[in-house]
């Protein structure tokens, strides 16, 4: 592709006031790298043009931190994709920093959302951020050697750097990396190793990071109790876990644990395909992964300047609408399970999802593992047929009445319910300028009141063309993430009955020849998608081969849980759970 | 000598089991363990209630006493220790002054009621033993100024009680 | 055979019969909320294990024997062992009072149809009921876990509140009945009528704090399965799982036999005088009403949060169930 063509396709390059440029003189510089974007920031003024960018600026919010090792230059870039909460495309800036002894000075200070991502990059490249409240591993156990993400890393069965591998059949022999593996096939353990004897380190060094002292001011001496929610816990929501000090029944402190389901997904990223990723994301968050496949498109397509056809972009619309209506009824349901109601009101939630799942299946050909998005269109076409109905009738039957069935049922049962209501209401309240600094994202940034829908605020697809209104709720707490997730079903709803009337009739799915290893251009490229649970964005750079060279997954679920121990703090052990439920987190996705 | 009935060997076996139990519940060294035996020497109590006919009583016995205030020692006991263990002296440097007072009382008590003729019951109660317990709580000529008085004291300890658990009394 | 030998062997085989009826409940009892959930929520409930799953308490009840007990290495053994039993044989005696039926003649004898009549009936029951407290608080105790020790606080704290509350709320039919025997209070109501007329308040604070009692939803606190992954049974497998789970549903059978007794009229119906047997069928009929409600709730409401819980007791049902026994009191007196 010629360069002239991406140049059309490429976000507006946001523009910093000269006088700042100016103000900060060599420290800021733009990115003039082929294919970069916005500016790239020395250390030592790093702090200083972030805060000025929020205060003066406007850039309050920071989407996403991550990190990049270039190997070759013997540098590790961070970058930083800021947005202001009304409206716009993004500030880009990044930061260098030595590989051997890469030292940053901390965001926290300055966006408190920044908490988990710099731990991240501190775990996957070793980057220590100065200034950090808590700077410990986060996804890898503590004791785990190297950073997994830097480009030296090589894993215990590694084979090539890049798919696809050489056949593991060469002339008819059978290799198998289990052979070249020390431990054999995980049976038998090194010389030195004593199964007996071992004992896990222990985890002094996260309690001691616990605020205990929810008794201070009072007479009476209280013990307070070190309770962990987790790994192993039914209302965790899969292998998750919440380190909770007690006063009583209090919290005082709660930190989340998480990395128990971390596969290193982003490392995978790199060694795969461009298109080998597509079904990769699926796994990311597995209750929506049409909508993930949408954002990984959205990135890659960016890169790739090509465009999408009507159809197909109307097939996108619809399949990310009705995956976000099967994604809220999942997490109303099952908020009412941690409730502690006794499945009902999740098996009636799910009851609709079902449908939804079916026209999943016909058209992708799978419920859940969907794969259906390519870069340039989707991969079927919808189906002539669905359970013996014309695909069409079914769609239109199941978006003009039984969903609006459904969720009016959901909203008549629950909304009103006393004990519901005395439950969630002034639960976990996060405010307004707390869940922005949080960098929250979904519902949960519009039940505190901030109308921040990308869908609306930085629109992708044909949603500039669709009437729906953005739901928000001002009090923040788990009762108005309730409500706020009715709401935009309804609304998806909304979008839904719109994308049938309109879609056109035929047409083209996909643009170009489908192809296994497609070229994309260098360079780097942020797409973003508002995800049933919030902001997904992927940050893709490619050096021009057929791999990413990076492949990073900004995961609403995973910087959601930042604000978690803030909301949990001075409410009851019960009532965790219950915050945990609200904020609707998927553990694929937490930990990738 | 007479011959011991049914009821007098029960009678003995019930009685020395709540003495036995009594002894452990101070020499056992796990608190929750000594709280139990406590629980089971009152039973014990309760039991003798009901060999002597007062249903009524044992029941009592058992609502109050095992129902009520040892579990709230357990509950203490659980609130209060470090879960499994609890490992320290059992008794400080004052313990000759308490087993002092303790024999003294006891030699005290054992005179008092070895000195006292005791009245021989004018025979069983005929009828509903729960009714006739109630009349005499009420009636003017038997229970009714101790009844009183004990409720107005319980009313008290009630309120002084959540006089001390109000919050926001701390300050001097 | 003299008459003594004759009350024992009667007494004997009437508590085997009450151990064995008690038994089969629970077991068709966890069927039956297996059944009415899959039936609220849209699905079949269990139907491999002969017709209609019919089978399937059994085919639990052989699992569970089966299981692997295990005890936790930090545990109090003697004291985890006993948890379970302590739950289990209040639940079993607390029927002893409660007559399933009216005198029926039987071999030549007049048989009563329940264990024993108590003149202070239901004060024995409330003993039994502060008794059962026991097992679950040493069950959260002696497992050595945190989760356990917070489920066995939060019973014992739930169960000693809920229990003045019940006290008081038994309190109207015994002023209304002039009696504590259970049998003297359905010979009460047959003169008059059920007594959830004459006491809606005391039935409504009965009913509620039975299920605070018995730890049912919306009151499941001490297991709540979302906060505490079980509660104090989080330990426990196999046989002694199993006795905690029997417990808790030969209570819910119990607390809803003694409501039956108190304010429905118990055993009584039309033509029960003259074919005194058809008591056991209206009391059958009357209780499993109840345990549908029971089962009903739970499927429907979320639970209260700890906090909350004792509010209710403390707050609402305590002063409503006092306020109810001054109003008895005085119109009784008033009256006559």
């Amino acid at each position: 592709m010629s360069e002239e063509e991406r140049n059309v396709v490429a976000p507006e390059q946001v523009p910093v006031a000269d006088s700042i440029v100016a103000r900060f003189g060599n420290a800021l510089r733009t990115d003039d790298r082929d294919g970069y974007e916005g500016y790239v920031v020395s250390v030592e003024s790093l702090k200083d043009v972030a805060t000025v960018l929020r205060d003066e600026l406007g850039y309050d919010y920071l989407s996403s931190v991550t990190g990049v090792d270039y190997f070759d230059e013997g540098k590790i870039e961070v970058v930083y994709h800021a947005y202001q909460t009304s409206g716009g495309p993004a500030l880009n800036f990044k930061v260098q920093v030595d590989r051997e002894n890469p030292i940053l000075p901390s965001l926290v200070s300055v966006y408190p959302g920044a908490d988990f991502q710099e731990r991240e990059i501190f775990d996957m490249y070793g980057v220590s951020f100065e200034g950090h409240p808590n700077l410990r591993r986060i996804l890898m156990w503590d004791g785990f050697a190297g950073h997994p993400l830097r480009k030296d890393w090589q894993e215990a069965y590694f084979e090539e750097e890049n798919k696809p591998f050489d056949s593991r059949w060469p002339g008819g022999d059978v290799k198998r990396s289990e052979a070249e593996n020390r431990f054999g096939k995980n049976v038998s353990y090194p010389d030195e190793f004593d199964i007996d004897n071992w004992a896990p380190e222990d985890d002094s060094s996260l309690y001691a990071g616990l605020n205990k002292s929810g008794s201070n001011g009072k007479k009476l001496k209280t013990d307070s109790l070190v309770v962990n929610m987790g790994p192993q816990h039914p209302s965790t929501h899969g292998v998750f876990r919440m380190v909770v000090a007690l006063d009583g029944e209090t919290i005082t402190d709660l930190q989340p644990v998480m990395g128990y389901l971390h596969r290193n997904h982003e490392k995978i990223g790199e060694r795969n395909t461009f298109l080998q990723n597509m079904p990769y994301t699926d796994r990311l968050d597995y209750l929506s992964s049409m909508s993930n496949n949408l954002g990984y498109s959205l990135a890659v397509e960016k890169l790739m300047g090509v465009d999408v056809p009507e159809r197909a972009e109307y097939l996108r619309v619809l399949m990310a609408e009705l995956t976000r209506v099967s994604n809220h009824m999942w997490a109303i349901g099952f908020l009412l399970n941690d409730l502690g109601a006794f499945q009902t009101p999740a098996l009636y939630a799910i009851r609709a999802r079902e449908l939804i799942l079916d026209i999943f299946e016909a058209t992708a050909g799978s419920r859940m593992m969907c794969n259906y998005m390519r870069f340039g269109g989707v991969a079927r076409d919808l189906p002539d047929t669905l359970r013996d109905e014309n695909t069409v009738d079914f769609i239109g039957d199941l978006v003009n009445e039984r969903l609006p069935a459904a969720i009016d049922e959901l909203d008549r049962f629950l909304t009103g319910n006393e004990i519901v209501r005395s439950r969630c209401i002034g639960v976990g309240v996060l405010p307004a300028d707390k869940a922005i600094a949080y960098s929250t994202a979904g519902p949960l940034l519009r039940a505190s009141g901030v109308p921040y829908d990308l869908r609306r605020a930085e629109p992708y697809s044909i949603y500039d063309r669709l009437d729906f209104e953005v739901c928000t709720r001002s009090n923040g707490d788990v009762y108005d993430r309730y409500v706020v997730r009715i709401d935009e079903m309804r609304e998806s709803v909304k979008i839904c009955q719109q994308v049938m009337r309109e879609i056109p009739e035929e047409g083209e799915i996909f643009t170009g020849k489908p192809q296994y290893n497609v070229r994309v251009p260098k360079g780097e490229s942020y797409g973003r998608v508002e995800n049933p649970k919030g902001e997904l964005g992927y940050y893709v750079v490619s050096k021009g081969k057929t791999n990413p060279y990076r492949y990073h997954v900004r995961a609403p679920s995973f910087i959601n849980l930042t604000v978690l121990g803030e909301m949990c703090k001075g409410h009851k052990v019960a009532d965790a759970v219950v915050i945990l439920g609200s904020i609707d987190i998927v553990l694929g996705e937490v930990d990738r | 000598m007479e011959a011991v009935s049914a009821a007098q060997i029960i009678f003995i076996v019930v009685a020395l089991l709540t003495v036995a139990t009594t002894f452990l519940v101070v020499t056992v060294r796990n608190l929750i363990h000594a709280a139990l035996w406590l629980v089971a020497t009152l039973f014990g109590i309760a039991v003798i209630f009901v060999l002597l006919d007062a249903g009524f009583m044992a029941t009592v016995q058992i609502v109050l006493y095992i129902g009520a205030i040892a579990i709230l020692i357990v509950f203490a006991v659980m609130l209060t220790r470090r879960v499994m263990q609890d490992v320290g002296p059992q008794s400080n440097e004052n313990w000759w002054l308490g087993t002092i007072v303790a024999a003294v009382f006891f030699a005290a008590i054992s005179t008092l009621l070895w000195s006292i003729r005791w009245p021989a019951l004018p025979g069983a109660v005929v009828g509903d033993t729960v009714l006739a317990l109630g009349r005499s709580l009420v009636d003017p000529n038997q229970y009714v100024i101790p009844f009183e008085v004990a409720s107005v004291m319980l009313i008290i300890a009630l309120i002084g009680s959540i006089t001390l658990a109000l919050p926001g009394k701390q300050s001097e | 055979m003299s008459p003594v030998i004759g009350i024992v062997i009667e007494a004997i085989i009437k508590s085997a019969l009450m151990v064995f009826v008690l038994a089969t409940a629970f077991a068709y009892l966890t069927l039956a909320e297996r059944k009415i959930a899959a039936f609220v929520q849209v699905r079949k409930g269990p139907n491999r294990v002969g017709p209609w799953g019919l089978m399937q308490p059994a085919a639990d009840g052989i699992k569970l024997l089966f299981k692997e007990e295990m005890v936790p290495a930090g545990a109090d053994k003697v004291l985890f062992f006993l948890a379970p039993i302590l739950t289990m044989i209040p639940a079993m005696v607390i029927m002893a009072v409660v007559p399933i039926g009216p005198d029926v003649e039987l071999f030549g004898r007049s048989i009563r149809l329940g264990i024993s009549d108590l003149n202070v009936g239901m004060l024995y029951i409330l003993s039994v009921a502060s008794v059962a407290v026991y097992g679950i608080v040493l069950a959260g105790w002696s497992s050595a876990n945190k989760y356990s020790l917070l489920g066995g606080l939060r019973a014992s704290a739930q169960m000693i509140s809920y229990e003045i509350a019940l006290g008081l709320s038994i309190i109207g039919p015994i002023i209304l009945a002039g009696t504590m025997s259970l049998q003297g209070i359905i010979t009460a109501q047959q003169q008059s009528t059920w007594y959830v007329l004459w006491q809606p308040v005391g039935a409504l604070v009965f009913f509620l704090a039975g299920l605070a009692e018995v730890n049912r939803a919306p009151f499941d606190m001490p297991e709540a399965e979302q906060e505490l992954t079980a509660g104090y049974f989080t330990e426990y497998s196999g046989m002694k799982f199993s006795l905690f789970f029997m417990g808790e549903y030969i209570k819910m059978v119990a607390v809803c036999a003694i409501a039956t007794t108190l304010f429905l009229g118990g055993y009584l119906g039309p033509y029960v005088e003259q074919l005194p047997w058809l008591g056991i069928l209206y009391f059958t009929i009357k209780t499993t009403a109840l345990l549908f409600l029971m089962i009903w709730i739970r499927l429907t409401l979320p639970r209260l949060r700890y906090d909350q819980l004792m509010a209710f007791g403390w707050k609402v049902l305590l002063p409503l169930a006092l306020a109810n026994v001054v109003v008895t009191a005085t119109a009784t007196v008033l009256l006559g």
